[in-house]
């Protein structure tokens, strides 16, 4: 029970109320489901309450129904249903696709009312018997508009349904005139709800574009069942009813490919003509030109400060070099002028030691002293620097003949010293660097390798292949044990000779080959020639020294004669008639010989024996 | 389409099929509707059911009983470690994860509770499979409430491994709940409801309110040392005391003896339920003497009253806990076999009088038949994917109410919009004034604080009551819109309470 309001009270707000809280709920029930379903689809309960009433009210529309009189229902061909147009036979012309299954029994009832023979009959009107009577059309109506398959069969290949698609120059004049009715037009075909309009010019591009892809990708519910030929039920059996089954399939399909061509022909020229997309186009092109440039601008601007730094740079540089040529040619100048002012004192000074000395008449009193003297004041002037010389000529200068004298043999004592001190230095120094050159081309590990133990060891290294315990251990024994040069070697001198082997250039290792061929050649050099000299006949001998020569072979075959088998010692009386064979020799001979003429007899008499058989024959 | 509902408990599992429009639970090959968890390992086999369970007698240390305690448990737990050494199993410790240690035959076999869960839940399947005379892998799995996000992924992977397709796991007492369809004619209303579900091993008490058909757990209350084994473990004690008095023989000491009785005391608790008294007879139970002894229930529950008062008990402290009275609880559901013991029944229906008991369907039935109806709601649809197994939604925080004047004329509050409900949500009541007043005024409250007032002046005066419609909405973030409408003159007022800043 309500309370009555007071004079002074008003509506009002005192207070905020707390705010919602959050609590963990169990996911079960069918309410939790309902609730989800409502938060990840963003809408309210309210809301789902007013999707359910716009369904309610629909349905309460179909009460207002007009149906319209099908002028010609009385005169169709009950047997051509298939070609009758079923909305107009219920009087449902107008709404067509639109009526709803209630509107389309509503109508079907009216119709029986009104058409059923029955009735006529009661009114006194003529009926044709059995199935010719027009109502049977009506019959056919609902039969098939009360089934959502045949109905959505009937609907898609509907007669009133204008297929034509505009073409570029119709919609290039008033785009949104023309189009605008065709897509509306066919969104009828479309499983989804809510078709995007056309829209208008001022449509942003979201919207634009929303509408292509959604066109594009168009889903339509249009089949063409109706259209079949054949029907499948008035098969007789079932290989024909597989038969039909597959034409109808065909055309069916042929004829759906041809509607999605249709729908994308559409879309495609509507897409050609809209004037929106080429605004959007041309706006999005010059975006791009705009960027385009100012990016060029950038880039040039860039390209611009890159070149004047680099200018700069290269000046700098420039200067730079000129100033360092500059001290360079001025210190080059000084140095040769210091270098003209030494020689040209040096050359001063060589001239005071030679005129002292010849003055002096060289300290000396015989020729040939003097000519010594002079050669060893020659030497002196070439060899002692400035500074030396003009210590000399000084010391030449102060003092007498005598000391002058031991002065400058002193002198040329010390050059002479150094003279053969620097040659030492050389033999020594080119002596260091050839026994350099022999140790780096030589072994590597200091002890010589002859070509004999090179072989011995690329032998070894075949023998023991890699994987072989302790292989290198074994190869430097092996090599100790074969090798006639003696030297003992290790398993690290091997591998170091080994590894330097693999490093060779193919060539020397060719030469090692080569010199190993050599050695060969030279070693079984005496057996070749007696392969050589051996005769045909004598191919029986393989694994003799020496073959029997014809003269050996004549002396055996007369002393088998001059010695009959029973002669005692027979064997060693022939041995001692052929010479340079023993007893054995000319045994195992004489078994061989006597083996190949017995052979040789028995096939000749073989022959003869076949020759007779022939003639015998004949 | 059909639908399955997997409890899996400690001692037992149980399944149940939804079809045409119906859960209902279906009976194993044994023709058992309840299949004890026990898997025992042979040979050559595995046995999972009835048969291991009266099998573990001789193969005690081959029969994995109460996997569930263990299942996605670390090694160390308390729990995993009250389980190994009450288990006759051998249990070892492999990469902090426990194994079973179970011989077969010549070799010694490895085996992880997961996979010991997998075969009950492949039982549970097979059982299904042949009740419904089809392949039907959508199931719903129960879980206790006190679960872990461990434990459910290995009961989710055990019954993947199984070749369920879990649509989701819930809550034990939820299913309860469900079973019985608490809360879901409407989509408004509010109440509470205990669910007490007493099972093999444990107890557990659970308080839910239950608004505009969802259900929010309030509290709950789990014991893991009272259960249905322990008034058999009593009755046994009992047996082997009167052994003793018969023969001067203890029996306790020898396990298999124990074994025989605990099997026997069993029986003789289910007979007890529904009958009078109940005789245990046990062949050569101790050196070739047999063991005859007839009990009745008043004796069963002399035997029991102190475990019975122990199983009574969480029911106060955890009404406490969530400040209810035993009066606040509209509906109590009762589950778990041990439910079914009559003497518990009464204690219960002693304690909340005038209460909805609801017991029609078994109680350890009633678990998985919820399983199942929650796997019918949930089957056919899209999937719905939920990432964790309960979802936080925005509710409203406190009551709001209008203040009114009963007969006598002392002001009465009505609750218009009950805390806790989800958001957003709208309700409408048609409020009622006397037909003389000209005027009304509704005052809101919101926990006995004036929120706003609306007036409706200019009434006509009418011989009967004023028709006031009201209709309360309140959007996610809590704002509050009112309308108020009198029916007659068609006057409306309304007014709009902005939340306060977010509380947190």
């Amino acid at each position: 029970m309500l309370k009555e309001a007071l004079e002074a009270q008003n509506t009002a707000v005192f207070s905020a109320i707390t705010a919602s809280i959050q609590v963990q709920v169990e996911p079960v029930g069918r309410w939790f489901e309902a609730f989800l379903k409502r938060r990840i689809r963003n809408v309210s309960a309210s809301f789902q309450e007013l999707e359910e009433e716009e369904e309610l009210s629909e349905e309460e529309e179909d009460e207002e129904l007009q149906l319209e009189e099908y002028p010609l229902l009385k005169t169709l061909d009950p047997k051509d249903w298939k070609n009758q147009d079923h909305y107009a036979v219920l009087g449902l012309a107008h709404v067509r696709y639109k009526a709803t299954q209630k509107q389309i029994k509503a109508a079907h009832k009216a119709m029986v009312l009104k058409h059923h023979p029955d009735k006529r009959k009661a009114a006194g009107e003529q009926i044709v018997k059995g199935d010719n009577d027009y109502f049977t059309c009506i019959t056919k109506a609902i039969e098939i508009l009360s089934d959502p398959v045949k109905r959505r069969a009937f609907d898609s290949v509907d007669p009133t349904f204008e297929n034509a698609v505009p073409s570029k120059a119709e919609g290039k004049e008033n785009f949104f005139e023309v189009f605008a009715p065709v897509f509306e037009r066919n969104a009828r075909w479309s499983t989804k709800k809510h078709v995007p309009k056309l829209g208008s010019m001022e449509a942003s591009f979201e919207d634009v574009d929303n509408f292509y892809s959604f066109w594009y990708n168009f889903d339509s519910w249009r089949e063409f069942s109706y259209l079949d030929e054949e029907e499948k039920e008035k098969a007789e059996c079932r290989d024909e009813r597989r038969w039909i089954e597959k034409q109808n399939r065909a055309s069916r399909a042929q004829r759906k490919k041809e509607e999605m061509n249709r729908i994308r022909t559409l879309v495609d020229t509507a897409y050609s003509c809209d004037p929106r997309i080429k605004k959007f186009k041309e706006e999005e092109k010059a975006r791009k030109e705009s960027e385009k440039k100012a990016r060029a601008e950038a880039k040039k601007k860039e390209q611009e400060e890159k070149e004047r730094a680099r200018q700069a740079e290269l000046d700098a540089a420039r200067l730079a070099r000129e100033k360092e040529e500059e001290e360079a040619k001025q210190a080059a100048q000084l140095a040769k002028k210091e270098k003209d002012a030494q020689k040209k004192a040096i050359k001063k000074e060589k001239q005071k030691l030679r005129t002292t000395c010849k003055n002096c008449n060289y300290f000396v009193d015989s020729e040939a002293e003097t000519v010594k003297m002079m050669e060893d004041v020659e030497k002196l002037c070439d060899r002692l620097e400035l500074v030396r010389l003009q210590n000399l000529n000084e010391a030449l200068a102060s003092s007498n003949k005598e000391e002058s004298r031991s002065a400058i043999e002193k002198q040329v004592q010390e050059v002479n010293a150094q003279i053969q001190r620097e040659r030492e230095a050389e033999l020594k120094a080119h002596q260091s660097a050839r026994s350099l050159d022999q140790a780096s081309t030589g072994t590597g590990g200091g002890k010589g390798w002859n070509e004999e133990d090179l072989q011995l060891l690329i032998k070894a290294v075949n023998l023991f292949p890699a994987g072989t315990n302790a292989r290198w251990e074994v190869i430097a024994n092996y090599m100790n044990m074969h090798s006639s040069s003696g030297i003992k070697r290790t398993a690290k001198d091997v591998i170091n000779k080994a590894k330097t082997l693999q490093k060779l250039d193919p060539h020397q290792k060719d030469e090692v080959n080569k010199k190993a061929f050599e050695k060969f050649k030279k070693e079984h050099a005496a057996v070749p020639p007696t392969v050589d000299n051996a005769v045909p006949s004598e191919r029986f001998d393989v694994s003799d020294s020496t073959p029997w020569t014809t003269e050996e072979q004549k002396l055996l075959e007369q002393a088998l004669k001059t010695y009959p088998v029973n002669t005692p010692e027979r064997w060693d009386k022939i041995a001692a008639a052929v010479p340079g064979r023993s007893k054995k020799d000319c045994m195992k001979r004489y078994k061989v010989s006597t083996l190949s003429t017995l052979t040789l007899n028995k096939m000749y008499l073989k022959y003869l024996r076949s020759c007779l058989i022939v003639l015998c024959l004949r | 389409m059909a639908a399955i509902g997997v409890h899996f408990g400690y001692t037992c599992a149980c399944v149940a099929v939804f079809k045409d429009g119906r859960a209902d639970v279906v009976a194993n090959d044994a023709g058992d509707r309840v299949t004890p968890a026990v898997v025992a390992y042979r040979d050559t086999e595995q046995i999972v059911g009835i048969a291991a369970k009266q099998g573990r007698i001789r193969n005690a240390a081959n029969t994995v009983v109460k996997v569930k305690q263990i299942l996605g448990r670390r090694y160390d737990d308390p729990e995993a470690k009250a389980h190994r050494e009450e288990s006759k199993c051998t249990i070892v410790n492999k990469g902090d994860l426990p194994l079973y240690e179970l011989d077969t035959g010549e070799t010694t076999k490895y085996v992880s509770p997961e996979e010991v869960a997998k075969l009950v839940f492949h039982k549970m399947k097979e059982t299904a499979q042949s009740a419904l005379g089809s392949d039907v892998k959508d199931a719903v799995i129960t879980v206790p409430f006190e679960f872990g996000e461990m434990q459910k992924n290995a009961l989710r992977k055990a019954a993947e491994g199984a070749g369920f397709n879990v649509l989701r796991l819930i809550h034990e007492p939820s299913a309860a709940l469900l079973a019985y369809g608490v809360g879901q004619d409407s989509p408004t209303g509010k109440s509470h409801v205990l669910v007490y579900k007493l099972g093999g091993t444990s107890l557990s008490v659970t308080a839910l309110e239950v608004n505009s058909g969802m259900y929010r757990v309030l509290a709950t209350n789990t014991d893991h040392s009272i259960g249905g084994e322990s008034f058999t473990h009593a009755l046994a004690q009992h047996l082997a005391a009167e052994f003793k008095k018969l023969y001067k023989q203890d029996v306790s000491s020898n396990p298999r003896a124990m074994m025989k009785l605990m099997n026997s005391a069993d029986m003789a608790k289910h007979s007890l339920s529904t009958l009078g008294s109940a005789n245990c007879f046990v062949d050569s139970l101790y050196d070739g003497m047999d063991f005859d002894c007839n009990v009745s229930r008043a004796r069963f529950e002399l035997i029991c009253s102190s475990l019975f008062n122990k199983s009574i008990q969480p029911i106060r402290v955890l009404l406490d806990r969530v400040n209810l009275s035993t009066s606040d609880i509209n509906t109590v559901v009762l589950s778990g076999g041990s439910a079914r013991i009559p003497k518990l029944q009464q204690m219960i229906k002693d304690l909340f009088t005038d209460v909805e008991l609801l017991c029609s369907i078994p109680p350890d039935e009633v678990i998985p038949v919820g399983a199942a109806m929650q796997a019918g709601i949930l089957v056919g649809k899209e999937s719905l994917v939920l990432d964790e197994d309960s979802i936080t939604v925005d509710c409203c925080g406190s009551d709001i109410m209008v203040k009114e004047v009963d007969e006598s004329g002392a002001d009465i509050f009505t609750v218009l919009f009950p805390s806790g409900t989800p958001l957003p949500a709208r309700r409408q009541h048609t409020l009622q004034g006397p037909g003389s007043l000209a005027s009304v005024c509704l005052e809101l409250y919101q926990a006995k604080k004036p929120l706003a007032q609306i007036v409706l002046r200019d009434l006509p005066p009418k011989e009967d009551m004023h028709d006031i419609v009201t209709v309360v909405t309140m959007k996610r973030d809590g704002s509050l819109h009112v309308t108020c409408t009198e029916q007659c003159s068609g006057r409306s007022e309304a007014v709009t309470i902005a939340a306060a800043a977010a509380a947190s």
